[in-house]
Parts: structure tokens; C-alpha cells; sequence
């Protein structure tokens, strides 16, 4: 029996998790962290743009979903335990202007709408 | 949506204001004292930051989704495994076997054959004393390698204190053992062959399989300490036809203190157990298993097996770049080790004309390492560099850089540029290097005595 209520994301769902990961990654303390949670989310994003089959896709889908909350509870926890003095490239989540903030979101609002619309 | 997402990142607060939600104590009261706004000090060392971090052979950091795992255990889910009589125990017992089944996915083992131990150097014990006292009737021979970690060379070294004789197997100069040699060795009464599947030191990795066909010609126990190698190359234990395996959490992005013994059970091996107590872990290794350890050791081996083609193909780039980025600007650069049956991730270098303590000292702001962590508090050049036959004055030199999951590009670039500045500033200051600059072969030299 298929598994019954179980189906496909639509593409603005896709789009939404896509950008609510990378927002969180944006909000990790760790530069190592940040920067790992920001490429790994993009390539598996690109990685499975070709699935055609619902069920995998809603797998994937959800496995998406559980990472996010995973990804949050940890943004918070290390927030709490923070260092005062972060890695030699002296880059905090903080002190990402908002301007670069802006830039990095509308490159990846684009760039994202292109990958599923083009 | 584009407007409305700016004004959201406009208008977004700092997370610290998510902290003063829940607290309006300080967060965690800092017990360091060396950090300071504009940097950190410690041991007479004054860096800008925390430096990067690229020495992931001594220890990797907790992935965030193993400390997800790991974090209700020590919260609300804290009870014993071994309470049979309650929920707080069948909670935990079952959170362990779940842990078990992940780490028996990752080798190609079934969940009963993995026990559960503090690290790989306690099952490296077990493996090596365990298995000698059990069968000390019959078998009084050992064969290990020169290169093998210190645990088991020193559980050996006990060994041959009672009376056990040990075979240390010579290495080539690129880290391979001879395998016609390994056969040779072989006796009759040979109770264990110890080889390690991937050097902590060099990166190397041996030719497991080849090995595992010689023990079962001659059916003789195989123990491979796979603390390396887990999660990092296909480990398959049928394949390598290994009857014991040590494994270790702190390596493979899990929490420090945990680790595992495989112990094959067609055809069983019978080890003599080192912590006697209460029985637990099929009376191999008595003592409380450790729940919120072992929950993380498998969730970090499920992510190992998910993430492991996406990592090898990130860090073999990242270990490409750094390789040619320095090869690029400096030269007698060498590497220790085979190139071709190494560890992506393990890149062990040395300059020549450089000596290795200042280079060390010059490199504060990248983390890395020369010699093992285990064995840097000697002044003596790593025996594993001098069992490849690495002169004394190159093996001094030497540095391992590890990469990781978690390393970046820029990064390996810092890295790159920091380390070629401080050997080019080394190498103005060497009068060898000057020697050497004007043709003068520095071997030929007859140097004066006073």
C-alpha cells in the first residue's frame, strides 16, 4: 500500500526551507559551523533538484524539515556557549553587516528561484 | 516577498537577545581567563583569535546533530541502561541498542558482535592483551607493525614483559608493510596479527584485504585498530575478514570518551575481559554503559555513513589545494607517506632546511601538529617518521595538517600563506639553506670538531 497523505513538496516549499536553512546557518556563533551548514544545505538542495518520484521527494522533503529543527535548537545552544573570542577571521554571525545580510539573501532568493523556475 | 524578506533582515535583532529570553543571568560564566576582547593569551603566545583549527587526527569537533542526539540524555532521559524496572532504563537501554545497530551498519557487522568500550585505546587492550591471555596455552607470538599506535605497541611491550613473543614488522618508505615479510613471520603459534588500517601519523592506509587473506590461509585472529579509518574509507569487516576492530567516537565527529570493539562472532574469538564487574556488555567490559556517549557515537556513525562520498570529494579538493598552494610557492617539500594509498585527510609535511620546533612555534594561528598528540611531550622525533627511514633532521620538521568536514577554503589559504611565510622567514635566517643556495652539497661536509 503507497503511503497514503504522504505527498510531494511544491516548489515554494522547497524554496521556503531552502532559505529558512540558510537563515539559521547564518545565525551560528562557529565559523566552521556556519559555513558548513550554508554549503552542505546548497548541495543537497542542487543535489536532489532532479527527483521525479514523489515519495523520494517527500522524503527528502521532510528530512529537510527534521534537519531545520535540528539546525535551530543547535543555532541556540551554541549562541549560549559562545566564546568571547571567535577564530582568527574575526567574523562573527553579529557582525555580518546587514547590508552583506541583504546581499547574501537576495543573491540567494535569485539564484534559488532559478534553480527550480529555469 | 523580496521586500518584505529585506525588511525582516533589516529590522532582525541579534540571536543575543534570544539568550536574555530565557536568562537575565550572564550566559555561562567563562572560567578562562586568557581571553580578551582583542585576543587570546596563553603559555606566553599572543593570537587575534582562536586560531583555525586543522589537526583533526588528534580529535574532531561534535557535529550539532550528534549533540542533538546526545543532549536529552543528559537532560531528562537520564536513566541507567541497566535498570531493568523502569521507564527511565528502558528508555536507555533502548537508546543504546538503536546506537549499537547504527555502528554495526557503518562496518558491515551485526549488532551483537559490537561491545561498547571507553575509546580505542581500551579496545585495543582488550584486543591485544585480551585475546594473547585467553589463548596464552597455545599462542605466544604477536606480529604488529613499527608504525601501530602507542597502545598497542605498549600493550605488546607488556606482553613481552610476561613472556609473549612480538614481531614488530619493518614499513617501507612509503608506510606499506611487505606482505611476502608478513607471511614469513607467520608461526604456528602466532595468537594475533595487529596492523592498523589508517596511520594516525601519516595518513596511510595498509592493504587490509591482502592481509585479512593471509590470516584466514592461516587462520590466524587479525585485529585491525580502525579508529582512523572509520567513517572515512569503506570499512567492511567481511571483506577485510577481520575478527577484531577497535573504534573510536571522538574521531569521527561523536563525543570524546566512547568508542567500540567489533569481535566477530562466526568464527568466534574469545578475549579475556580487562574491567571485570557486574557483567555488562556480554561480560567483555563490565562497568555502566555510558548512554548519552554512545547515543552520540551513533548518531555521528549513521551521519558518517550518509555524508561519507560528499566529505571524501570535498576534502580530497581541500587537501589538493593546500598541497599545491604550498608546493607552489616553496620547494623541498616532502610528503611523508604513500601518496596514492593515503587518507585524504591526513597531509603529513616536511621542509627541508627548516627546523620544526620554530616553524611550530612561528604557526600559532593554525592549529596543527607534529608527531602524534600522544607522544609530542618527548622531544624525540615520531617513531613512526623513523620507521619509514625519514632522516632525523626532516622528521623534526615534519607537520600534519588534518582536514575535515568542517574545513573551509579560506582556511586551507590561511593556512597555506601563514605556513609558506614562516618557513621562507626560517629559511633567510638558515645558513644551510644558504650552503645549500650556492651549490654546496650539505651531506659531503666535513664538519670541524672543537
Amino acid at each position: 500500500m503507497a503511503a497514503s497523505g504522504v505527498s510531494a513538496p511544491t516548489r515554494t516549499e522547497v524554496l521556503h526551507l531552502y532559505r529558512s536553512l540558510l537563515r539559521v546557518a547564518r545565525q551560528f556563533c562557529d565559523y566552521n559551523i556556519r559555513e558548513y551548514t550554508k554549503r552542505r544545505t546548497v548541495d543537497a538542495i542542487r543535489d536532489n533538484k532532479n527527483l521525479t518520484d514523489p515519495s523520494q521527494l517527500a522524503a527528502a522533503f521532510s528530512d529537510g524539515k527534521a534537519q531545520l529543527e535540528v539546525a535551530k535548537r543547535q543555532a541556540l545552544v551554541y549562541s549560549l556557549y559562545a566564546p568571547k573570542v571567535v577564530n582568527i577571521f574575526g567574523v562573527t554571525n553579529a557582525s555580518h553587516s546587514s547590508l552583506g545580510a541583504i546581499w547574501i539573501s537576495v543573491v540567494e532568493l535569485v539564484s534559488g528561484f532559478m534553480r527550480f523556475y529555469g | 516577498m523580496a521586500s518584505q524578506f529585506i525588511r525582516q533582515t533589516l529590522t532582525k535583532t541579534k540571536p543575543s537577545t534570544i539568550v536574555r529570553r530565557f536568562s537575565t543571568a550572564a550566559a555561562v560564566a567563562s572560567p578562562t581567563g586568557y581571553e580578551e576582547p582583542t585576543g587570546v593569551t596563553m603559555k606566553g603566545v599572543k593570537i587575534s583569535g582562536r586560531p583555525l583549527y586543522l589537526d583533526m587526527q588528534a580529535t574532531t569537533p561534535v557535529d550539532p546533530r550528534v549533540l542533538d542526539s546526545m543532549l536529552p540524555f543528559y537532560l531528562s532521559r537520564y536513566g541507567n541502561p541497566h535498570s531493568r524496572t523502569h521507564l527511565y532504563g528502558w528508555e536507555s537501554e533502548t537508546a543504546v541498542e538503536t546506537a549499537r545497530a547504527q555502528v554495526a551498519a557503518l562496518i558491515g557487522a551485526s549488532p551483537k558482535e559490537i561491545v561498547f568500550t571507553s575509546g580505542a585505546t581500551e579496545s585495543n587492550n582488550i584486543s591485544v592483551k585480551g585475546v594473547m591471555h585467553f589463548y596464552k596455552e597455545k599462542k605466544r607470538h604477536v606480529i604488529t607493525t613499527q608504525t601501530e599506535h602507542k597502545c598497542v605497541l605498549d600493550s605488546c611491550r607488556h606482553l613481552q614483559q610476561e613472556g609473549f613473543e612480538v614481531t614488530y614488522l619493518p614499513v617501507g618508505s612509503d608506510g606499506l608493510i611487505d606482505l611476502d615479510r608478513l607471511r614469513k613471520e607467520i608461526r604456528p603459534d602466532t595468537g594475533l596479527v595487529s596492523i592498523m588500517a589508517v596511520n594516525n601519523e601519516i595518513g596511510v592506509v595498509q592493504p587490509l584485504e591482502e592481509i585479512g587473506k593471509i590470516c584466514k590461509e592461516f587462520n590466524v585472529p587479525f585485529h585491525t585498530d580502525a579508529a582512523q579509518a572509520l567513517g572515512k574509507i569503506k570499512v567492511d569487516v567481511e571483506k577485510w575478514n577481520v575478527s577484531l576492530m577497535s573504534l573510536s567516537g571522538h574521531k569521527i565527529y561523536g563525543p570524546k570518551g566512547v568508542g567500540a570493539l567489533y569481535m566477530r562472532r562466526r568464527p568466534r574469538i574469545r578475549v579475556e575481559p580487562q574491567m571485570n564487574g557486574g557483567g555488562q556488555e556480554r561480560g567483555i567490559r563490565s562497568g555502566t554503559v555510558p548512554t548519552p556517549l554512545v547515543v552520540g557515537m551513533g548518531a555521528a556513525c549513521e551521519l558518517a555513513m550518509k555524508e561519507m562520498e560528499y566529505d571524501e570529494k570535498r576534502i580530497k579538493g581541500l587537501q589538493e589545494r593546500l598541497l599545491n598552494g604550498i608546493r607552489e610557492k616553496i620547494d623541498g617539500v616532502v610528503v611523508n607517506g604513500s601518496m596514492d594509498r593515503r587518507y585524504v585527510g591526513n597531509l603529513n609535511l616536511s621542509f627541508a632546511y627548516v627546523e620544526g620546533e620554530s616553524l611550530l612555534m612561528g604557526l600559532k594561528e593554525v592549529a596543527v601538529s607534529s608527531g602524534s598528540a600522544c607522544t609530542s611531550a618527548s622531544l624525540e622525533p615520531s617513531y613512526v617518521l623513523r620507521a619509514l627511514g625519514v632522516d632525523e633532521d626532516m622528521a623534526h620538521t615534519s607537520i600534519r595538517f588534518g582536514i575535515g568536514r568542517f574545513t573551509t577554503e579560506e582556511e586551507i589559504d590561511k593556512a597555506v600563506e601563514l605556513t609558506v611565510k614562516q618557513v621562507e622567514k626560517l629559511r633567510e635566517m638558515s645558513p644551510l639553506y644558504e650552503m645549500v643556495k650556492e651549490g654546496i652539497d650539505i651531506k659531503q661536509i666535513q664538519w670541524a670538531q672543537h
